[in-house]
């Protein structure tokens, strides 16, 4: 990740930097960059101590169980997107507890859980290095995640001298919970097509008999 | 609407203040045990915070964003968007803490509560860093070949854009 990062920071700069010699913007641009270290510093001293707070709260919240509620409220809806996994009780109680987790913004506690779901998966799929539909949608569904306290984010719009931080709360769960939904109707139908092209592409490549044989083979 | 989400967050506080009264399953020991969790991830954040801000704010100071932001705005403006969260639509999928750093910057130049600020902060709370999180749970499993998770990933999030802007339009007082 870390050299991930090295490299935005060296394209933004280039770019920022060639860009204002065309514009003249050359004085601005070092002074931003006093700024931008100091301003890092001041919204640092904003967040921490929302941050903290929050982390406390969940922390509570999560030894009186609501992470737990919350695992059993999303358990039927899990059936709905992992049909066979639920069935057979493959990694169907690690990815409820995952998802709650992230929903109350525990990242630290989701991540470890939701390796484990991936570890449960991966077996199931005979660990080959190929990812499964259903460990695409897991993913994809993580990438997408439905918060219910964005905290960091209030606390964002705070120092920002927002006159209302959390007039967005409604907004981010309406959003949020419609956007995972798309996120799995999208893994789902990108599946669809994968499957398709992959059908196809074994027409292109063998005869046509051979063919009906491996894919009773593969599925 | 903002009465209904202080009474959330009230009503939280107001729960684990009651947790701590009558749950023998918490302590006030572990309340902060988690705030102390919480300041050391937010203080180890700021030496990456540092040097990304220093870049963002050199990316906004150089003119680059807005001089973008112009040229897509007429296009942006027939589907909705507003055209200022680009470079946070760019950076939201690489680093949370470069949209951190640039969503404060986008507050600082247009206001947290304008249209701009308000769409920015609906996408920032109802996405994720796509790339990180795929890159640490595929990696877990030794998974090479991620076949359409990204592609899926990335049309969510576009849908995203689009439905923060389409949610705020509805539900938020413009400015």
């Amino acid at each position: 990740m870390i050299h991930i990062l090295g490299k935005i920071f060296s394209i933004i700069s280039i770019i920022s930097l060639i860009f204002a010699i065309f514009t003249g913007n050359l004085s601005q641009l070092a002074g931003a960059m006093l700024d931008g270290a100091s301003k890092a510093v001041t919204l640092t001293l904003a967040l921490v101590g929302t941050m903290g707070f929050w982390s406390g709260v969940m922390c509570v919240l999560q030894d009186i169980g609501v992470c737990r509620l919350l695992a059993k409220v999303i358990a039927p809806i899990l059936k709905f997107i992992f049909p066979e996994n639920c069935k057979k009780g493959i990694a169907t109680d690690e990815i409820a507890a995952n998802i709650s987790a992230n929903m109350l913004g525990l990242g630290n506690a989701a991540t470890p859980i939701g390796i484990q779901a991936m570890k449960a998966l991966s077996k199931a799929n005979g660990d080959d290095g190929t990812a499964s539909d259903d460990m695409i949608t897991f993913v994809v569904m993580n990438t997408c995640a439905v918060s219910l306290m964005p905290t960091t984010l209030i606390a964002l719009r705070r120092a920002a001298g927002s006159a209302n931080p959390f007039s967005i709360l409604i907004p981010v769960w309406i959003c949020s919970v419609v956007c995972a939904a798309v996120a799995v109707f999208f893994a789902k139908a990108f599946a669809l097509f994968s499957h398709a092209g992959y059908k196809m592409k074994n027409a292109r490549d063998s005869a046509p008999p051979k063919t009906r044989e491996s894919k009773a083979g593969t599925e | 609407m903002e009465l209904l989400a202080s009474a959330v967050i009230c009503g939280v506080i107001v729960l684990v203040g009651a947790a701590l009264l009558f749950s023998k399953r918490t302590s006030f020991d572990h309340f902060i045990d988690g705030t102390k969790d919480g300041i050391r991830t937010c203080v180890g954040l700021l030496p990456t915070l540092i040097v990304l801000m220093v870049s963002v704010s050199m990316l906004s100071a150089s003119g680059l964003v807005d001089f973008l932001a112009e040229k897509i705005a007429p296009f942006c403006e027939k589907i909705g968007i507003p055209s200022e969260i680009l470079p946070l639509v760019i950076m939201r999928p690489i680093s949370g803490s470069a949209s951190n750093a640039m969503i404060s910057e986008l507050f600082e130049q247009y206001g947290a509560d304008s249209f701009a600020g308000n769409v920015a902060s609906v996408l920032l709370g109802s996405s994720d860093t796509i790339l990180y999180v795929s890159a640490v749970y595929f990696a877990s499993v030794n998974v090479r070949k991620t076949r359409h998770a990204l592609p899926a990933a990335f049309a969510a999030m576009l849908f995203c854009v689009f439905f923060s802007s389409l949610i705020c339009r509805l539900l938020l007082p413009q400015d």
